[in-house]
């Protein structure tokens, strides 16, 4: 490339880039633009990385990707793009892509000790058919499961969702999205009765105080953190605090870092509510006109399995806890009981129920909150005085009171990784509610999530275990009864009996009570806790494990057969943000070789069924419901007949080309040109993504969950919209009257979420009146205890481990570390180390040490400086490093209400390798 | 090699120590300065997406640089397929769809 040219492109992307941030250009620049980008077509798109949902523009030439920028429309990202930005142009060409189906195989046949040989597509479905209908003929939809990602689109979700409620009849479907946000959700049911945040993004460009709760944003979520930057320093009464348990990124802008112990902040949060009721600041006027007071059960467990029959022999004294425990001091006090005393878990088949109780009571439980006790209790870093660390609760709480404050709270995985998850997100909900800060223009409560489509795909479209699509529930018959009707199913098609969680799955696989499981768009066997554990029974048990990726992962690696996956940009699809954003964009590009979308490996795989395969009687161990006998899903096939099928139909015409999703036809103007390769496989002249949302959307109108057509979001001018959409216009501020068209004319606010709304009465230990009460419209506030962490540090595992992410590497590197420069940009996981914690241990920066917990060790290499400080006795290693499998060492216990893994706190002890 | 166009955000005052500051990091070129808002467009060059990162790195280190992110990236004259893998992603056969090592061992 000459100099003139170089330095031509140059102006041209200075120019392209001023006009991104709104910047003027001259007449010049802006020619110089034209004539570099020449031929280049430009399409607006939505970035494949975290939960933000920035908008960029990504351009193409010849089936190649050619540039990418942040798009100026986009109202998340306003033309900015953080680092990852740039792996939208690159993940798709590292040179070990998957492109051909691989099965394990010996002497010509599949064979689960043999080596992964390539396959044809028939060959491939062929196997896994043959490998499904054996399981399915001994164990019934109980024996099969689908580990699914707030990675896929929506349609994705929404076809997988289908095939297995419906077609398969089997609730074991469930996203990484649990262990990503299931605590955010389970306190928006119960506190709101209806998923997801009141507000938006726009909420920081109005708040004078934002705290952060064990969320890194500078690190992890840059380009808000970027409005947040703005903010501060474009307003001077702005304040930001950053509470975590060691010091990040984030505390560089931080007005106060506040580093507290694992798991209080539970206790600080009841400080701050009993300092609202002792400052006499609660505002009455909110409290009475919409909320009540709620409190549960505090023996729940800590979400491990009931029986040490798997444990391993070192872990066994943690496993124990999960049926009872021994009262710490704190929790004691906390508690309101006597140190030592002997808990038995009484609450763990259901931790979720909880009562209404009276302000006194409320009151009274957060009384024992007292500055003294819960500074002594959560003071983190072992160096600072304890008078300096009270002052800080101090000004905390000053923060939350002070009338004239606008309070944004914020909080990623250290609240909802979390074995109290569910109760910490409804704690930050007690204090914005108790002060009437929510759900208006910069006072709110925000949960980020660490996934693309988390709430698109996952909670909106419903692929969990229990959930169905637009906040319906597996248990609840009227919404089995909605989504039967919907998918012109016969009464009693959909399983009634909730299936496994994620990290139940994975035990089921271990015990052998799932032999059959398909893995889309993520990685468990790198991602989840405990990992020893699960990897022993993928590759030692009798199971067949399908993994749909685009790059070989660890998951891959101990599969049966993988399958070769699209990428963003080679498929169309569409995502949901943190915000309630949802964005569309076309394929862009053509997969390489025979990579594919993941819909059409669904819609190809129900192709091989007939509904007799199911819809017959099945055997569904421990099933008990209403109408059901127990233990059993009655045939349907009589009633399938009267709605005009015949029992030979196949899943593929009963479920997905259906007449009504037929009417979408291929070609359709609004594709500009662009390819669609599902399409041209299928061959039978249907565009199934856009029929599939079409038939999707039905399900939240009229709901409070409403989504515009399909078209609109392709619409030139439209950036995503916020649901619910409603009169084609989007709500920014959802439960208050002045923006939201859902709540009563007059109302103010109505928290119309209608989840968990008739419950009884009780004190703050029991159920005193069973009759349930209806608090329809309101919102919860709950009293929830502090609890100590399963394990925490003792002789022998002496130190706090958490893990987490890095920058420059996103979900669990499958496609970040594909770049090898990247690679090297964080070359292997570090161990990050307070220097003094390492010289009493003989070791020095670099040096390679073991990480070993009850559970498993791995190597690592210390760092003792760069961009996270630890206090001591406490490390943090990332886990996104195939060569450290972090997850080997981390304990499996979860939030026993919303069952996501806490990856934040375990003991290890570290030594020199 | 890697062209990216980067905004930087400084205090207006501090634009003329952050902007001599910029155009002496490798491969940096300040481009536009918005002298009321701060704002700065700078394009730099690298020879791959490591050095891309680590330049934008060194611009956030710089004192008085207060927001340093990226706007555009371009990848159209960068067709490598990024040969340099890890050992244990090393191809098998070239045959059929390689089958990387690390997935048989």
């Amino acid at each position: 490339m000459g100099l003139s040219r170089r330095d031509f492109l140059k102006t041209s992307i200075a120019a392209s880039t001023a006009a991104t941030v709104g910047l003027p250009i001259s007449k010049q620049a802006e020619a110089a633009v034209k004539a570099s980008e020449a031929g280049w077509q430009w399409d607006k798109a939505v970035c494949r990385f975290c939960g933000t949902g920035c908008g960029i523009m990504v351009a193409t030439q010849d089936g190649q990707i050619v540039a990418t920028k942040g798009d100026p429309d986009a109202p998340v990202n306003r033309g900015l793009n953080c680092i990852k930005g740039y792996f939208n142009g690159k993940i798709q060409s590292g040179k070990d892509r998957l492109t051909q189906p691989l099965m394990r195989m010996k002497d010509g046949k599949f064979d689960k000790k043999g080596q992964f040989v390539p396959v044809t597509w028939e060959q491939a479905f062929d196997e896994m058919e043959r490998q499904f209908r054996k399981v399915y003929a001994e164990k019934g939809p109980s024996g099969i499961a689908c580990l699914g990602s707030g990675q896929w689109t929506v349609q994705e979700g929404y076809a997988m969702n289908k095939l297995f409620k419906a077609g398969f009849r089997s609730n074991n479907i469930d996203p990484n999205a649990r262990n990503c946000m299931a605590s955010a959700v389970a306190a928006f049911y119960s506190v709101f009765g209806a998923d997801e945040p009141a507000g938006n993004y726009d909420d920081i460009e109005y708040a004078d105080s934002m705290i952060l709760w064990g969320s890194n944003m500078a690190e992890m979520h840059p380009i808000l953190w970027s409005r947040i930057t703005n903010r501060r320093l474009g307003h001077k009464d702005c304040r930001v605090i950053n509470i975590t348990t060691f010091r990040n990124m984030s505390s560089d802008i931080a007005d106060l870092e506040i580093i507290i112990k694992p798991n209080t902040d539970l206790a600080i949060q009841n400080y701050i509510a009993r300092e609202i009721i002792a400052r006499d600041a609660v505002n009455w006027d909110f409290v009475n006109k919409h909320c009540v007071f709620a409190t549960g059960p505090y023996d729940i467990g800590y979400g491990m399995r009931p029986t040490d029959k798997y444990a391993f022999p070192a872990e066994k004294d943690t496993q124990a806890k999960e049926l009872r425990v021994k009262l710490d001091k704190y929790e004691a006090i906390a508690q309101r009981r006597k140190e030592g005393e002997v808990v038995e878990q009484q609450n763990t088949a259901d931790p979720a129920r909880h009562w209404l109780i009276s302000f006194d009571d409320f009151k009274r439980a957060v009384e024992p909150y007292t500055l003294d006790f819960v500074a002594e209790l959560a003071k983190g870093d072992p160096d600072e005085s304890l008078d300096s660390f009270k002052a800080k609760l101090r000004q905390l709480a000053d923060h939350y009171i002070d009338p004239k404050r606008k309070v944004l709270s914020f909080w990623t995985m250290g609240f909802n990784q979390h074995q109290r998850g569910t109760w910490v997100n409804e704690q930050v909900y007690m204090n914005h509610l108790l002060l009437g800060k929510y759900a208006q223009p910069g006072n709110g409560a925000f949960s980020l999530t660490g996934q693309p489509s988390a709430c698109g795909t996952a909670r909106e479209v419903g692929t969990f275990s229990h959930r169905l699509p637009a906040d319906r529930l597996v248990p609840n018959p009227k919404h089995r009864a909605d989504v039967e009707k919907a998918w012109h199913l016969p009464a009693k098609t959909l399983n009634p009996k909730i299936g496994s969680f994620y990290a139940k799955i994975l035990r089921d696989l271990e015990d052998g009570s799932v032999k059959w499981v398909w893995v889309q768009v993520n990685n468990p066997w790198q991602s989840h806790p405990n990992n020893n554990h699960w990897l022993k029974a993928a590759r030692e048990m009798d199971n067949f494990i399908v993994v749909s990726d685009a790059y070989p992962t660890v998951s891959a690696k101990v599969a049966d057969l993988i399958l070769p996956a699209a990428m963003i940009f080679e498929k169309w699809g569409a995502y949901g943000n943190a915000e309630r954003r949802t964005q569309h964009w076309r394929q862009q590009v053509d997969p390489p070789g025979e990579a594919r979308a993941d819909i059409w490996q669904v819609l190809e795989f129900s192709k091989r069924f007939k509904i007799k395969d199911f819809w017959g009687e099945q055997s569904v161990p421990g099933l008990k419901a209403d109408g059901f006998p127990d233990g059993k899903l009655p045939s349907v096939l009589d009633e399938a007949v009267k709605l005009g099928y015949t029992p030979e139909a196949s899943l593929y015409d009963v479920l997905f080309a259906t007449p009504e999703n037929k009417k979408y036809k291929w070609p359709d103007p609004i594709a500009k040109g662009h390819d669609n390769h599902v399409v041209r496989l299928l061959g039978d002249g249907w565009f199934p993504e856009k029929a599939l949302w079409q038939e999707y959307v039905q399900f939240g109108r009229g709901k409070g969950k409403d989504l515009a057509d399909f078209d609109v979001y392709h619409g030139d001018k439209v950036r995503g919209l916020k649901w619910p959409v409603v009169g084609g216009k989007e709500v920014p501020w959802r439960f208050n009257e002045q923006y939201d068209p859902y709540v009563k004319k007059g109302a103010g606010f109505e928290f119309y979420g209608d989840l968990f709304k008739a419950i009884p009465k009780g004190d703050l230990d029991k159920v005193t009146d069973p009759t349930p009460v209806s608090v329809a419209g309101k919102a919860k506030i709950f009293y929830r205890p502090y609890a100590a962490p399963a394990e925490q540090p003792d002789e022998r595992y002496d130190l706090w481990l958490c893990t987490g992410r890095v920058l420059e590497h996103w979900h669990t590197g499958t496609m970040t570390r594909r770049v090898p420069e990247l690679h090297r940009a964080v070359p292997a996981a570090v161990l990050w180390m307070h220097p003094e914690d390492a010289r009493a241990r003989g070791l020095k920066r670099n040096d390679l040490v073991w990480v070993e917990s009850r559970r498993g060790k791995v190597q690592v290499r210390v760092e003792t400086g760069g961009r996270n400080k630890m206090v001591r006795g406490y490390v943090y290693v990332p886990f996104f490093d195939e060569g450290v499998l972090i997850n080997r060492v981390t304990l499996d216990t979860t939030c026993p209400i919303s069952k996501e893994s806490d990856f934040k706190k375990c003991a290890v002890k570290v030594y020199k390798a | 090699m890697n062209l990216s166009g980067i905004l930087v955000v400084a205090r207006p005052e501090r634009l003329s120590a952050v902007i001599p500051a910029l155009n002496a990091l490798p491969g940096v070129e300040v481009h536009l300065v918005d002298e009321a808002t701060g704002r700065i467009v700078v394009v730099l060059e690298a020879s791959d997406i490591l050095g891309e990162i680590e330049g934008l790195k060194r611009i956030k280190a710089l004192p008085h640089v207060l927001v340093a992110e990226m706007v555009y990236h371009y990848l159209a004259d960068d067709r490598q397929t990024y040969a340099e893998l890890p050992p244990d992603l090393a191809e098998q056969d070239s045959n059929a769809c390689a089958v990387p090592a690390y997935l048989n061992d």
